[in-house]
């Protein structure tokens, strides 16, 4: 395989998805009825008002609940590359990834006995 | 390089030890109710984490993990500084973990977890596996400044340092990997070896690197111009995580300071030490003339800090084993005295906290003014104290090696921190009392942690022929060992 044979395949799905989606925006445009309302011109923000002060309140929960799934998330990432050369690494590879998991584990455990698990 | 081996574990005992007592912390964090409880088990494992340290030097260095990590007599002698810092730092929290609603297990966990970063980072001998040390240390300060919720100012401050103290550890990172482009490793010995080879003046890769992290190292240890986060952080953290901060946080600084600049970008150009000269210069003055203008007792403290972190470095300047002898010599003293003058300000409670707080305590409690007259006399410089042996080493150091405009600068500034420290003494001797005497007894483990770092400050100032010999024989095995490796490769 020559080294620049294996870039065709990313050039290939860039064009499948402009051609795609340039399609879609092109036909909805001349295909479709218009039938502008209020809502449909505002800008569109997955939902959310547009434009707010942000005094509102959050709770805090949201907040948590991400913050763990994001640390839990990304030091789970460790185990992919882990998973590669376990075979080579043996049974000191095991123990590391027992040892991380189990300090992994504590702060699980942690939280979990903290309350930040309930949804409260 | 084939994971860890047992030999390469047992060189980490120390650290382990830290580890695990808090990880056993976090686990039952909310089954310990009891503080005393949780301090005797930080003890417990400071103690036996820097006699493990003792323990493990042999005559000749011994690296681990494909020699990113290295047990010598200097990280063994900052191991056991550290571990008697916070040794302090646990005997001293007594009183406010009680006063403020902390849960002490999670508290004493950040701490061992802090310390645990540092001993790390004393034995780096890799820009990375330093700069894993120094995170772990400060993203538990962070916490540990924080960790008073309910006080927003608590909130700010923490707030503050973390968002500096990223930046600085961007910096450092960033010369991490300019020094990767410009020598193909991190690995102190191949820098070195870099270094040597070509001089720094002509490779503007490698001297942007060098100053990237000699940056990032400079916020650690709060020399000026990196200062600005100190005093915001000393003020807000509650007194005895300031005192933690001061003593321990700038010693581990100082270690990984000192390593870097003599092991790793030593050149005979001088290069390094010219950087060191701007910081020292810099910190003594600035941080002697803005102590002057304090009113709150931690942020005269924390100004106090940065001039003597700027008086710590004189020693480095001269690239010499002995000039790193004077340095460690100030580095252990500094700690002790420091410690004790913050200790008096926690033993005091929220009237120790501002400079009024201090009018006529003499005539309340004349012993805890008298330990904090020789607190403050030491800080000073004054003899027979161990501070005056600290800036005598130091500054000794830095006449032998011809910087005489850098020794009058030090000497001049010692005058002006005299006028900040009298003044306090000044305050509790000759005014009248203005805050009515509070009945309470200082905590046992608050007198002993007094107690033992009042010990040190008078004898290290009377007898301080142990420390230095001490001091000098950690560096001659690390000097030793240095040119074997040189061989080596």
């Amino acid at each position: 395989m020559t080294s620049g044979s294996e870039y065709v395949g990313i050039a290939v799905s860039f064009l499948l998805a402009a051609g795609i989606t340039g399609a879609m925006v092109v036909l909805a445009s001349t295909l479709g009825r218009k039938r502008p309302s209020l809502a449909k011109s505002g800008p569109f923000e997955s939902g959310k008002e547009p434009f707010s002060l942000p005094r509102g309140k959050l709770a805090i929960k949201f907040y948590l609940t991400a913050i763990l799934f994001i640390l839990f998330d990304v030091e789970l990432v460790f185990l992919y590359p882990w998973a590669v050369v376990f075979r080579e690494l043996g049974m000191v590879g095991v123990a590391e990834m027992a040892v991380f998991l189990g300090i992994l584990m504590v702060g699980y455990v942690y939280a979990w006995d903290s309350g930040a698990l309930k949804w409260q | 390089m084939n994971g860890a081996s047992m030999d390469d574990l047992a060189l980490l005992i120390p650290e382990l030890i830290l580890v695990s007592t808090a990880l056993g912390f976090i686990l039952a964090a909310r089954r310990i109710e009891n503080a005393h409880m949780a301090t005797a088990g930080t003890i417990f494992a400071a103690l036996s984490a820097a006699s493990a340290s003792v323990w493990l030097v042999s005559d000749s260095a011994r690296t681990a993990f494909g020699g990113m990590f290295i047990v010598d007599g200097y990280s063994q002698f900052f191991k056991v500084l550290i571990g008697a810092a916070l040794a302090l730092t646990a005997l001293v929290s007594e009183r406010r973990i009680d006063v403020e609603s902390v849960r002490p297990a999670e508290y004493h966990a950040l701490l061992l977890l802090a310390s645990t970063g540092m001993m790390f980072a004393a034995s780096a001998f890799d820009l990375l596996t330093l700069y894993l040390g120094l995170e772990l240390t400060t993203l538990c300060s962070y916490i540990l400044v924080g960790i008073t919720v309910e006080r927003p100012k608590s909130n700010e401050a923490a707030i503050k340092y973390f968002l500096l103290g990223s930046f600085a550890s961007a910096l450092f990172l960033y010369g991490v990997s300019l020094t990767f482009g410009a020598t193909g490793d991190t690995g102190f010995a191949t820098v070195a070896l870099a270094v040597s080879e070509n001089t720094l003046r002509n490779n503007a890769v490698l001297l942007a690197a060098m100053s990237l992290i000699g940056a990032g190292l400079a916020f650690k240890i709060a020399a000026v111009p990196f200062h600005a986060w100190a005093p915001d952080a000393y003020e807000g953290a509650s007194a005895p995580v300031a005192a933690f901060l001061a003593a321990a946080s700038k010693a581990a600084g100082l270690a990984a300071l000192g390593r870097v600049a003599l092991d790793a970008f030593a050149s005979p150009s001088g290069i390094a030490s010219g950087f060191l000269i701007g910081l020292a210069a810099l910190s003594i003055s600035v941080g002697s003339i803005l102590a002057v203008s304090q009113t709150d007792m931690k942020r005269l403290l924390a100004y106090s800090s940065i001039a003597h972190a700027g008086y710590a470095l004189l020693g480095f300047i001269s690239g010499t084993t002995e000039g790193a002898s004077a340095t460690m010599t100030y580095a252990f003293l500094y700690v002790f005295m420091t410690l004790g003058a913050f200790g008096v300000v926690i033993a005091l409670g929220k009237r120790g906290e501002s400079l009024d707080g201090y009018q006529g305590l003499a005539a309340q409690r004349p012993g805890t003014a008298a330990l904090m007259l020789l607190f403050l006399l030491s800080l000073t410089g004054i003899p027979p104290t161990a501070g005056f042996v600290a800036k005598f080493v130091v500054i000794q150091s830095v006449v032998s090696t011809g910087h005489w405009m850098l020794a009058v600068l030090a000497v001049v500034c010692t005058v002006v921190t005299a006028f900040v420290y009298l003044r306090v003494a000044v305050l509790m001797y000759m005014k009248e009392p203005q805050t009515p005497e509070e009945p309470a007894r200082f905590p046992t483990a608050v007198s002993a942690a007094l107690a033992i770092a009042a010990l040190v400050t008078v004898l290290g100032g009377i007898l301080p022929g142990p420390l230095t010999r001490w001091t000098d024989s950690a560096l001659a095995a690390k000097s030793a060992t240095s040119i074997s490796r040189n061989v080596d490769r």
